[in-house]
């Protein structure tokens, strides 16, 4: 998961690997992801999110689309 | 001595895994095998089969080869160029996910020092009181999230 200045920069990023353009969020969309995936973590009673934690997560940030499908469905 | 095995390694795993994690975070530098046996006064290789166990279960993520750990994600054991400076200390990310979620872990303000990752410029972005208080560019996620694990280090 890079950070990239610009839509072109991730076109261009893309089309130097041969890689299809994936998924992109905005700094606070991965705030808000990122805090919630990892807001525990150091906490002596954490545990891996389950599958569905997980995709609860995911759609609370707004990331719905197959793309973010955690299932391989 | 035979290695832990059931719940030996469970409680094992869970010193490890708190140990770890709590120096990561205290002092920005994750602790390898070496470090681990001695503070927890267990041989390297109960330690290495207890790292086993965590990253097969995701919890961290071991270098390729020989057995260190290259992540107690989102503490990144080697300099990446996702920097992290909070609470007056500088932590590694190996993704900008990863650089924001030192941040959550921390709970702490941080400021986040990332590259373009095609033209290399630096960009910053900042945490005050949880939230993100100064941002630039755009996030880009390459890999579907179903096949994040299958190369961790690519994703």
């Amino acid at each position: 998961m890079l950070l990239f200045r610009a839509e072109e920069h991730i076109d261009r990023w893309c089309l130097a690997r041969d890689l299809s353009p994936g998924a992109t969020l905005t700094p606070e969309q991965g705030w808000q992801l990122a805090y919630a995936w990892y807001k525990d973590k150091v906490k002596p009673d954490w545990r891996r999110h389950t599958l569905e934690e997980a995709e609860a997560l995911l759609a609370a940030t707004g990331l719905t689309s197959s793309f973010w499908n955690l299932r391989g469905e | 001595m035979t290695p832990p095995a059931g719940p030996a390694l469970e409680a094992l795993a869970r010193d490890v895994r708190l140990y770890v994690f709590r120096q990561a975070a205290e002092t920005g530098r994750v602790p390898q095998p070496p470090q681990i046996a001695q503070a927890l006064r267990h041989s390297q290789t109960e330690i290495q089969g207890a790292l086993k166990h965590l990253a097969a279960g995701k919890v961290l993520i071991l270098a390729p080869n020989d057995g260190n750990i290259w992540a107690a994600n989102p503490f990144c054991a080697v300099p990446s160029g996702f920097r992290v400076e909070a609470g007056g200390k500088t932590y590694w990310g190996i993704c900008i996910w990863d650089a924001l979620g030192i941040a959550a872990a921390l709970g702490k303000d941080a400021v986040i020092r990332a590259p373009c990752g095609d033209c290399g410029e630096a960009m910053t972005l900042e945490i005050r009181d949880r939230k993100l208080v100064r941002s630039e560019g755009i996030i880009h996620f390459a890999v579907p999230a179903h096949h994040w694990w299958d190369n961790i280090g690519f994703t």
